[in-house]
């Protein structure tokens, strides 16, 4: 029944839609003034004109080119650094402390010092991004090419795959779900600091929109933010959900229903 | 029959060195020598080395004292001149099993269209025809190990190594396979060790018998079968039945001796 499922869907979001409409009712009963919570129509309204003026987009588009290249650069050298430490054992001694003491502690802290060495601009929104965003990459890849059943690696080598082919042929394929479960803890982290980031080095993007909206006390404008930002982050989860489950076609947890 | 045996085993002895603890001896200075063509099973108890033994063949683990040739080489890593079947199949779970019957033909020099013949051929061996592109995490236990048998057969390997190859199987499956492997066995004529710790298995299928003892693995009797393996009521012969009783009464002692070591 297309209604059943109509209403399946729906009970799946009605946390969101109780949410919404809280938020409404509770800012048009006049207990909190427009200032403390705008109404969501008057934010949504918001966000159409942001749309329509084309500040959407910039903002959107410089925050999403910054976050996303700040991941693309944790996700491919977290990956080779990741495979490195397992194998060359000079690299492990190196990093592998750093990795231990870096990966559990506030990088954001370390933002002072990026605007000082690196400037506020793309190169250092970037950086930030990255230096964020490579811990889990590199924590994942070790773990998952550590953990590759040695007889898989047997297997190929008595087929007759030299020890050269079997990096390409066998760890990473073997590791890839476990590097994927990595790149999907990354992703949100350099998204999340790529907003702190925008909104404590300011300039254009979301995170700078929204501090430049808070000082004007523009209050739908840091709504519009919030909510910008958040449908932003749930289009790259899902996308990369999406990614996941076609590179893992053949794996068990493609053949059964997931959630996220 | 005055060839040279294809596979010398001599002296060996492996020792594991776990990262913690003290270090175990698996095997105790061990000797067998395989002829070619022959079927040879390693029959034991859990834990008493003949894994390792068929690993340090196999070349995946170094051979540290003694040491084994084949065809009068000593073994440098392993290599397609010696195909495996583990117990848990160890199919490449990214590739459907089309691709991992490829795999070991890729490596070859052959044109594709005759990788391509050559992986069909064993795939409808091991009759899983119909399944060439499904992925290993489609299949029941029993057809992974087709697909795993029909990898290591596609790239023609003279020597066969199987680590407890049906141990995982339900006993209906088991049977079955074990009856099938006779068959391609005798019209290949492959070397095979076969690993087991299943009495009756190795004396069904084996034509030499190699009993290890509780670890440190020793070899402690080899028993020799002459059956007519088509004889359709062999397992109800006298002659089968009393081989098994041997056999088994050989490895229960060894068995009762690893449970209370704590092996098994």
């Amino acid at each position: 029944m297309a209604l059943a499922a109509l209403a399946r869907r729906a009970g799946a979001i009605g946390s969101l839609v109780v949410l919404v409409v809280a938020w409404e009712a509770a800012a048009r009963s006049g207990v909190v003034t427009p200032f403390l919570l705008p109404p969501l129509s008057v934010v949504l309204a918001r966000v159409g004109e942001d749309a329509m003026s084309g500040e959407l987009a910039i903002n959107l588009g410089l925050t999403l080119y910054r976050a996303l290249t700040g991941f693309a650069i944790a996700a491919v050298a977290g990956v080779a650094l990741g495979i490195l430490m397992t194998r060359r054992p000079l690299v492990r001694w190196f990093f592998d402390p750093i990795v231990s003491v870096g990966f559990p502690m506030p990088k954001i802290a370390f933002l002072p010092v990026f605007m000082l060495w690196l400037g506020l601009y793309d190169f250092s929104k970037i950086s930030m991004a990255v230096f964020n965003a490579i811990f889990p990459v590199i924590t994942a890849t070790m773990a998952a090419a550590e953990g590759v059943d040695r007889q898989l690696v047997w297997s190929a080598r008595s087929l007759g795959a030299s020890e050269r082919q079997l990096l390409r042929e066998i760890i990473l394929p073997a590791a890839l779900p476990q590097i994927l479960t990595g790149l999907q803890v990354a992703l949100p982290i350099s998204m999340i600091v790529m907003i702190v980031t925008e909104m404590l080095m300011g300039g254009q993007g979301l995170g700078g929109a929204m501090i430049a909206a808070s000082r004007f006390a523009d209050s739908p404008g840091v709504f519009a933010g919030i909510i910008e930002i958040a449908l932003a982050g749930l289009c790259l989860v899902k996308a990369m959900t999406m990614l996941r489950r076609k590179l893992l076609r053949w794996h068990q947890e493609a053949q059964e229903p997931t959630t996220v | 029959m005055s060839d040279p045996a294809h596979i010398v085993i001599e002296r060996v002895s492996h020792e594991y060195r776990p990262a913690r603890g003290r270090p175990v001896l698996a095997l105790d200075n061990v000797s067998l020598s395989v002829q070619d063509r022959e079927f040879l099973a390693l029959l034991g108890p859990s834990g008493c080395g003949k894994s390792t033994l068929l690993y340090l063949v196999g070349g995946f683990l170094p051979v540290e004292q003694g040491r084994i040739l084949v065809d009068e080489r000593p073994i440098a890593g392993p290599g397609p001149d010696r195909g495996i079947v583990f117990q848990h199949f160890a199919l490449f779970p990214w590739k459907t099993v089309i691709q991992n019957v490829l795999y070991g033909l890729e490596k070859q020099d052959l044109a594709r269209e005759e990788r391509l013949r050559r992986a069909r051929q064993f795939i409808e061996l091991v009759g899983l025809a119909g399944f060439e592109d499904s992925y290993p995490s489609q299949l029941s236990g029993g057809m992974k190990q087709r697909a795993a048998i029909a990898r290591t057969l596609a790239i023609d390997p003279r020597v066969l190594l199987m680590d407890e190859p049906f141990g995982a199987l339900d006993a209906q499956t088991r049977s079955l396979m074990q009856a099938e492997l006779l068959g391609i066995w005798q019209r290949s004529r492959k070397t095979v060790i076969f690993v087991t710790h299943d009495v009756h298995e190795a004396v069904f299928l084996a034509e030499r018998i190699a009993v290890m003892s509780a670890r440190p693995g020793r070899i402690k009797e080899i028993v020799e079968t002459h059956f007519d393996k088509d004889d359709p009521d062999l397992t109800r012969t006298r002659e089968f039945v009393e081989t098994v009783d041997h056999v088994w009464n050989l490895v229960r002692a060894e068995a009762i001796q690893a449970q209370r070591s704590g092996a098994a």
